[in-house]
């Protein structure tokens, strides 16, 4: 055990939480160096003496004042502050910014919901009620429709060319390792 | 809201005819916490002169103690739902008190500054006066005493702290280590740093 170690294991050893075999070589080093032992001995006496400092109590109105306090916070709390009007609660600035509010919603609610009346539909409406295209595949019925146009558009050149590129025989260009 | 009179704060105990610690103190808090007004005057008669002791090893001054230890037991009545039973009361009590014992410090730090700065020179330049230790049993204990005391204050905070929740409050290393929100091992080794710094700092003393 080195000085560091000796150190380090001070108040361990002094609250008797070190395990035997580190105890024993704790108390060798103890026994091989009286400066060591001194120093704990110092250290005993110093957490003994704090023990022993006087406790300070609080004074005997402790408790009435606090309850003075305590009370004095209730009452400040229940005081309605009058110094400020206020409009269902809020202050005149947020009041006003809550009643704009209201009507921005109330306006863009009466432009989305379509009027019963059979008035004029407005835009959004117009797009509402057209089909919307699907993204998913095409009912089987479509496709048989389509097919025709299809075929139609095979007078395209460059289709017809990729067809035949795609038939292309490639049988001229193989040769076998063999041959 | 609290009702007029609702607790008399000179009838001490929560339940006198029964014995004075009958409950615990988580339990005390959760009475409260539930609107019995007694279970806080029975956790303020507890903790109140633990804490004063925690808080004037820190502040030095009684009164400025008793005012810190007021305002904690103030944050408790209004903050008491706050309190989980996730740590012990003990712990959470403490931690207000250190909290607000270290406010008072950093208020006392800026006042002290501003007034050495407000001084002359002269003013500025002066000498701690001296404690001579007299000859007679209790002068010698008083100025150990003393002597003491300055030396935990004149420690670094992390080791002031738990030196005396360790060996002044004598509370456990975990409560400490929930208290000062750092691992077990750093409080065990700030604690015998702290002793050691201590017996370099008493060492004239015997």
């Amino acid at each position: 055990m080195n000085r560091y170690q000796f150190e380090d294991l001070i108040s361990e050893y002094i609250e008797n939480e070190l395990s035997l075999s580190k105890r024993k070589e704790f108390e060798t080093y103890l026994e091989e160096n009286p400066d060591a032992r001194g120093l704990v001995e110092s250290i005993r006496t110093n957490m003994a003496q704090m023990k022993t400092i006087p406790k300070v109590i609080v004074s005997p109105d402790f408790n009435d004042r606090l309850l003075a306090r305590i009370q004095s916070d209730h009452n400040r709390l229940d005081i309605p502050i009058t110094s400020q009007r206020t409009i269902f609660g809020f202050t005149p600035v947020y009041a006003s910014l809550m009643t704009g509010l209201v009507i921005a919603f109330v306006f863009v609610s009466m432009q989305l919901v379509s009027p019963a009346d059979g008035g004029t539909p407005s835009q959004t409406q117009f797009y509402a009620e057209d089909s919307v295209p699907s993204l998913s595949n095409p009912p089987l019925q479509n496709v048989k429709n389509r097919t025709p146009d299809l075929a139609d558009a095979d007078a395209d050149s460059s289709l017809e060319n990729n067809k035949i590129k795609s038939k292309k025989d490639f049988s001229k260009q193989m040769h076998f390792v063999n041959d | 809201m609290m009702k007029q009179n609702s607790f008399n704060l000179s009838e001490m105990s929560l339940d006198k005819q029964k014995a004075p610690f009958v409950y615990t103190d988580e339990q005390l808090i959760a009475r409260f916490q539930a609107g019995d007004e007694n279970a806080y005057i029975e956790l303020v008669n507890r903790f109140r002169d633990r804490l004063i002791n925690f808080v004037f090893q820190f502040l030095g001054d009684r009164e400025q103690s008793e005012d810190v230890v007021q305002d904690t037991m103030l944050k408790l009545y209004m903050k008491k739902h706050y309190y989980r039973e996730i740590a012990k009361f003990s712990t959470w009590i403490y931690t207000i008190a250190r909290n607000l014992a270290n406010t008072e410090l950093r208020k006392r730090k800026r006042r002290k500054t501003t007034l050495l700065s407000q001084m002359t020179r002269d003013e500025r330049d002066y000498d701690l006066p001296a404690i001579q230790p007299e000859i007679g049993q209790e002068v010698q204990s008083q100025f150990a005493e003393k002597r003491i005391q300055a030396a935990i204050h004149a420690l670094p905070e992390h080791f002031k702290t738990v030196i005396i929740l360790r060996d002044i409050q004598e509370l456990s290393y975990d409560d400490i280590s929930s208290i000062v929100n750092v691992p077990l091992g750093t409080v065990k080794s700030r604690i015998n740093r702290a002793r050691l710094q201590l017996q370099v700092d008493l060492k004239d003393l015997r």
